[in-house]
Parts: C-alpha cells; structure tokens; sequence
C-alpha cells in the first residue's frame, strides 16, 4: 500500500472519532459508547481473533487433506 | 380466478412445457416463463386464498398475508435473474429441475397448511438435487446423494412433527406461532432449522453449494435456506433458542471461511452466517426484528446472488474455482470484478448499498432489546463478512500473483444479469424506503444516522487494516476442513460398518445353510431314471438305449413281488 492509501483511511478515521467526541450525543448510546473510537478497536481486534482463533481452530484440528473422504 | 393463481403452479406447469421444448427456444422460454410467476408474485394481494381437498384433507394451497408477500416477490424476481444468467445453458434436465425448484419454493411461500408445505418442501429437496447432479462429476454425484439423504431426513422430521401436530390440534392448518409446550413443534423445528442451515444440521450446505453447477448455484443460494427463515418466521417468532442459534451460525460461518479454499466453499459459509443473523432477528421476536429478518433476506438473496454469480463468472471461464489456483484475473475479468465488488460492498454493510439498510434493523432490534452480547457477536460476525467476502475473496481471486489462468469470453447474459442484481444492491441501499414498505409491520426506522455510519466507518475501516497485516495467512490452503458432515462421511463408518457387517455376516450365514438345505434336499429328491448330472458339465441330452433303466429290472421286481405275494396268501391259508 502507498503513503496516500494509509493517508485515504486515517481520515474517515479521525473524522469519526472527533464526531464521536464532538458531535451530536448517541441517541440510544450502549455502554461501550462511552469510548471514542470503540468499533475501532473493535473492528481491529476482531478482525485479528477471528483469524488467529480460526487458524489455531484449523491447526489443532479440522484441517485434513483435501483426499480426506476420497478412501 | 387469476386472484388466487398460486405462482407455483405456473412454475410447475412450466417446467413440463420446458421439458418438451427444443433447445433453442427453452431458456428464453424458462425467463418467460419465470417472469409470469414474478408478475404473479406481484399481483397476489394480502388475503388472496385458494383452498381445496384431497384425501379428506383441507388444503390451503394459496394464504397471502404480510409474512410471506416479500418472500414471495424475491423468490419470483431472483427465478428471473437466475434464468437471464443461466441463458447460455442448453441442459434440459437442469433447466427443468431449475424450475421445479423454484416453483417449489414459492409453493413453500404461500402453503396456507402444512400438507401442502410438506409437498413443496420435498419438492424443493429433490429438484435442487438435481442441480448437483447435473454438475455430472463424481465428486458431484456423491455429494448430491449426501444432499438427498440428509434433506429426506429433515423432511421426515418435519413429517414427524406434522403428524403431531394433526393429533394434537385436529387440523393441518399453519395458524401462526407454535407453542413451545407442545413437544412436536420441537420436530416441525428441527426439520426447518436442517433447511435455514442452523448447526449442527448445516454441513450439507458447504458441502453442496460448491459442488453445484455454475447457474444451480444461483437458485440454491437464494431459495432454500431462505424459505425455510420464512417457514421459521411464520412459526416460531420469539423462540428464544433462535437467537443463540442465530449468532452461533453468524460466527460458525465466520470461521469455517477463515478455513475454506474454494471460492464457492467461502459464499457458502456465509450464507450459513448471514442466515444466523435472521434466525437471531426470528428469535428476539419483536417487530422491529421480524421486519428486519424480512428485509435482510430480501437483501441477503439479491447479494449473495451477485457473488455467486461472480464467482460462477471465474468458475465457467478458467474451471477452477480454488483460491491457491486463481489470481489475478482482474486484468481479464474486470467487469465480474466490479459487480462482485457491489456484491462484497452489500454484504459487508457498506453504508449506500443493501446489506447495510437491513443488517443494521437487527442489529438495532438487538440493542433496543438490550441484548448488548448478542449485537456485539453480530458485529464481530460482520468484521468476518468483510474480511471474507469482501477482501479475501477479490484479492486473491483478481489480485494477486498471475495465476496464468487465461479466462475465455463470459457470456454476456452472465454479465447483464450481475448488472440487473448489482443495481438492485445499489438502489435499495439508497432508497431503502422501497423495501421497507414490503415488510411486515409498519416500520419506522432510519438506517442513515450519525452513529450506524460511525459505527461502519470504524468497523470497516479496522477490518481492512488488520487484514493488510495478516493477510498472508488467509492464502488459500490446499487442504479442507472437517465439519459436522464428518459424522455421516467418517465417524459413523465404524458403527455403520459395525451394524452393515454384522448383520451381513449373519444374513450370509442364513443364506448359506438355506443353500445346503436345499442342495441336500435337491439330491434326494432327483429323478432316479434322469441321466446322472454332474456339477460343472451340460446337462446330458436323455437318450432312451443309454439311460433308460433295463425292463429286465422291473420284470424282476414284478416276479418277487408275485412271488411275495403267493407266499403271504399260501401262509394265510
């Protein structure tokens, strides 16, 4: 990824967090709401769970080779 | 009498005409033919019902209400869509179990009784089979015996629970929610949650779907497992094990696609994901949640459509359909890649496209019903969604290394179908208001506030950075991964074989003591006078001089037994 790809995320980024901080109350505001930038963690973290966690999953135990059922 | 015309029929009735057309005519005939049921579908208002008879029961063969209107309008709009794609195709026996299944689903959607569900239902079951078979590889055939034979089950249970409930209740009537007391809703449960792919009665979905034909795909993607959330929807609102099950499918999916190599495979899990968050929506059980199970597999249908159209594109035009053989054909194939991306952009929740106007009436629904863990893990099911579906998939399917696939010419109906799907996700995703008022409560919902767009801005956005980051380790792997259809291809082998040897053993026992009964019986009982027959050798032709025993042997007999007989007369006196 170039300079100007990372520079395309940080923005909408930076936007949300300020209107999260700044901005119009949450109307019907959960408890994580509380936090600014939340589904950015969130979003990272579990992103990052499921293919860790599906991986070790896949690892550990249900990946065979693909002439598994063929005998 | 066109009031109450099921558009069933039309489809059933179509499927005949189809299956006496030539080639040439029949797959613009079946796009016809698929348009009248539509139009149908469209015509049919709220408490159209057409009832009938048969063998002493009441048949409801036609109950338009608010609930199942939406459903059927998709099921005739994606038959269409789905014809247009499959233009090309000059199979017969495809294009009229095509139909068949179609029709089957929409007879699913108006069955105002259970009979008359049951029927379609099994109908449903036998002719999308049949779009597995026609894929005509091993592979294919085998997997579309799975496929019957599991389905078959479900429809014995749902058999089962229908029985119960014609004891229980005294009619076949679908009135509406079934009660949890009554044990043979447990049945009737059961059979739908195998349909709407609940686990773990789901592997016969990724086991099927790619294995498919490109163009069966299409239909199958949208109609089974979608009709039976209507089934669920009409029957079980408010049940509470739905929603667990909905968000445990919504993360199942997730993680077997983190898994699966075949591109199909990938759609094929998430459908079992994005079912998860109608069946949840089904459980919660309120308004706001039905109106957004209707809504979001109106959506789910028109986007998942467009990724498997897409990916039939790949498959049709290079015959492969592994990530660890593709790559790179966006340079070859950049307008499927384009409309794929409306497809991904959808199902992720992107905001301006259909996925995101109905996924989010859910998700809310689940917040204002203060279920704050059920709509955190239907967002996290979302971070996989577009981890999958709209960044795994495309990058190493038209990014990528050159695979040195060179992908020969797409038929252009494939391509003006996707575009048809492609600006449907788009319109409802901007003018949202054109689906909602299909639902089935009134709705007063805005998907487009500040905080839902927040709240996609950052999930999405994270979602891509931590891909950038690992994304070698979502490479395509030539290996599988085992699900619960191992249990019925693997782990059952040892009792299968155990219960299939030993009464084998003991049936050839029998069968080979009856046979030496009978062969001692057979000796002893031969002709005396037949020419000897020796094992092995032709029966001898009977020649009288030969075989014939010598008159001399029965004179004698005759004189002793005289000879006898005077005896015993002198000796009496």
């Amino acid at each position: 990824m170039k300079t100007w790809h990372w520079i395309v995320l940080v923005i909408p980024t930076v936007v949300t967090i300020g209107l999260q901080l700044f901005g119009p109350e949450h109307p019907h505001p959960h408890a994580w709401d509380v936090i600014p930038g939340f589904y950015v963690i969130y979003g990272f973290v579990g992103c990052v769970l499921i293919i860790v966690v599906s991986k070790a999953l896949g690892k550990g135990a249900l990946q065979k080779r693909e002439d598994y059922y063929d005998d | 009498m066109i009031e109450t015309l099921p558009p069933a029929f039309i489809l059933i009735v179509g499927a005949v005409l189809l299956a006496c057309l030539p080639g040439r005519v029949r797959p613009t005939a079946f796009i016809v033919l698929a348009a009248l049921a539509f139009a149908q579908t469209l015509r049919l208002s709220d408490g159209a019902r057409l009832t009938s008879t048969y063998a002493g029961f009441d048949l409801v063969l036609l109950n338009v209400d608010q609930f199942n209107r939406i459903f059927g309008i998709i099921f005739g709009l994606i038959g269409v869509v789905a014809g247009i794609y499959a233009w090309h195709v000059r199979s017969r026996g495809e294009q009229v179990v095509a139909m068949l299944y179609a029709g089957g689903a929409l007879g699913v959607t108006y069955a105002g009784d259970f009979m008359t569900l049951l029927f379609y239902w099994e109908l449903m079951a036998v002719a999308s089979a049949g779009l597995i078979f026609a894929r005509n590889t091993g592979e294919s055939r085998a997997a579309g015996f799975r496929y019957l034979l599991v389905h078959l089950f479900g429809g014995s249970l749902l058999l089962g629970g229908i029985i119960w409930h014609q004891i229980e209740y005294g009619h076949m009537e679908m009135l509406g929610r079934l009660d949890p007391q009554f044990t043979g809703a447990w049945l009737i449960l059961l059979g739908v949650a195998l349909n709407a792919a609940i686990p773990p009665l789901h592997s016969w979905l990724p086991d099927a779907y790619p294995r498919a034909t490109v163009t069966g795909a299409i239909f199958m993607s949208a109609l089974t497992t979608k009709s039976a959330v209507y089934v669920l929807l009409r029957l079980f609102p408010g049940w509470e094990i739905l929603v667990w099950g909905g968000v445990i499918m919504a993360l199942y999916g997730v993680v077997y696609a983190v898994l699966a190599n075949d591109i199909r495979q990938i759609l094929a899990y998430h459908i079992v994901s994005q079912v998860g968050y109608m069946v949840a929506g089904v459980g919660i059980g309120t308004a706001l949640s039905l109106n957004g199970t209707a809504a979001h597999a109106y959506s789910h249908i028109l986007y998942k459509a467009l990724l498997f159209m897409g990916a039939g594109v790949v498959l049709h035009t290079t015959g492969k359909s592994k990530l660890t053989e593709l790559g790179g054909l966006g340079r070859y194939l950049p307008l499927t890649l384009w409309l794929f991306m409306i497809g991904a952009f959808s199902i992720s929740g992107f905001p301006l496209f259909n996925g995101f106007i109905s996924k989010s009436i859910i998700v809310s629904a689940a917040g204002y019903d203060h279920r704050e863990a059920v709509m955190l893990l239907l967002l996290l099911a979302s971070v996989g969604t577009f981890l999958h579906t709209g960044l795994k998939i495309p990058v190493f399917t038209f990014w990528g290394p050159d695979s040195g696939l060179r992908p020969k010419a797409v038929p252009r109906n494939m391509h003006l179908a996707m575009g048809v799907v492609a600006f449907l996700c788009i319109f409802y995703g901007v003018y949202p208001a054109a689906l909602y008022q299909l639902l089935p409560y009134p709705i007063d919902y805005q998907p487009y506030t500040l905080a839902h767009l927040i709240e996609a801005v950052q999930l999405l956005t994270f979602t891509f950075v931590g891909f950038w980051i690992l994304r070698s380790k979502l490479a395509g792997e030539s290996f599988i991964a085992i699900d619960t259809d191992w249990f019925y291809r693997r782990g059952l082998r040892g009792i299968g074989s155990g219960l299939v040897t030993a009464v084998n053993t003991i049936f050839s026992a029998g069968v080979r003591a009856r046979e030496a009964v009978v062969g001692f019986v057979a000796t002893q009982a031969v002709n005396p006078y037949a020419p000897p027959v020796s094992p092995g050798q032709p029966v001898p032709v009977f020649n009288e001089n030969e075989h014939r025993p010598p008159v001399g042997r029965a004179l004698a007999l005759t004189v002793v037994f005289l000879l006898l007989l005077a005896g015993l007369l002198l000796a009496r006196g």
